[in-house]
């Protein structure tokens, strides 16, 4: 059993600018929980994307995000969500470079510097994505 | 932070140089794609890029420079990326992308 649950939330309006506040506090966040250098740089990395993504792909832009952090001994979970315009999340492909289409990378980033992701999304109700980096080695 | 773009044509070579300080982020990647954009109207010749100071690239970033090298590519030229920092290495491995641009060292 974990002793330690904490949870922080923010909500961040839906513009370009914010997103290096994100990258800042999240690897604050990791930073204090003793993740290493690698790890910090993953989560930031992930995180970033996420946001980049609740941003391009969202409504609106007078509306907000969320971030929040779950912190416990053995793994911070980062959950992103948005009301934005959603999308089918079986039609997230890998990307394919051969043609040097643009985009398309985010999801597939997040999925590689993560330990567990998972996605959610209701055609125009919203898209939530929820990421999981454990301290321990790697699984 | 920011970004900070410094260009430079090397006639001997026939290539710009390019040098890349700060972060390519959502934020700032609309200025790196203007760059290109007139750098390769100038002269459509290879871009070599020095990203020694450059901290961060995300995939909106990445999206640029695939779109530049797109352009580049017509002309059978290309992006040379050099000094890249480790962290960023490691997206551009995981993504593909070092099969795709020229990586030094
Ligand atoms: N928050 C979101 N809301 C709605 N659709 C989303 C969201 N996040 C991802 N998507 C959908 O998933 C697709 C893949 O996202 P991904 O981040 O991999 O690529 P991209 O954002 O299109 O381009 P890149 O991230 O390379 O700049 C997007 O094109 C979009 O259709
Ligand atoms: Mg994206």
């Amino acid at each position: 059993m974990s002793r330690i649950n904490d949870n922080i939330s923010l909500s961040i309006p839906n513009k370009p600018e914010y997103v290096s506040v994100i990258r800042l506090t999240v690897t604050a966040i990791a930073n204090r929980m003793g993740f290493d250098i690698e790890k910090i740089e993953d989560i930031k990395v992930a995180v970033a994307e996420a946001c980049t993504n609740a941003i391009t792909h969202g409504k609106n832009d007078t509306d907000n995000f969320f971030v929040e952090f779950s912190i416990d001994e053995e793994k911070l979970v980062i959950k992103v969500c948005d009301s934005g315009k959603g999308c089918a999340t079986n039609c997230i492909k890998n990307p394919d470079l051969t043609l040097l289409n643009e985009g398309g990378l985010g999801v597939f980033i997040i999925k590689s510097l993560m330990d567990d992701v998972n996605i959610n999304s209701d055609l125009g109700k919203g898209t939530t994505i929820i990421m999981t980096k454990f301290l321990g080695d790697d699984m | 932070m920011s970004l900070a773009i410094k260009k430079t044509f090397i006639e001997e070579d026939n290539l710009w140089r390019i040098e890349l300080a700060g972060e390519v982020d959502i934020y700032t990647a609309g200025q790196l794609k203007e760059a290109f954009i007139k750098i390769i109207e100038e002269k459509k010749e290879s871009i070599r890029i020095d990203a020694e100071k450059l901290e961060y690239i995300d995939s909106t970033g990445l999206g640029v420079l695939i779109g530049a090298l797109k352009r580049l590519r017509q002309e059978n030229k290309n992006i040379i990326i050099f000094n890249i920092k480790p962290s960023i290495k490691k997206l551009l491995n995981i993504t593909g992308l070092d099969k795709i641009f020229v990586i030094e060292g």
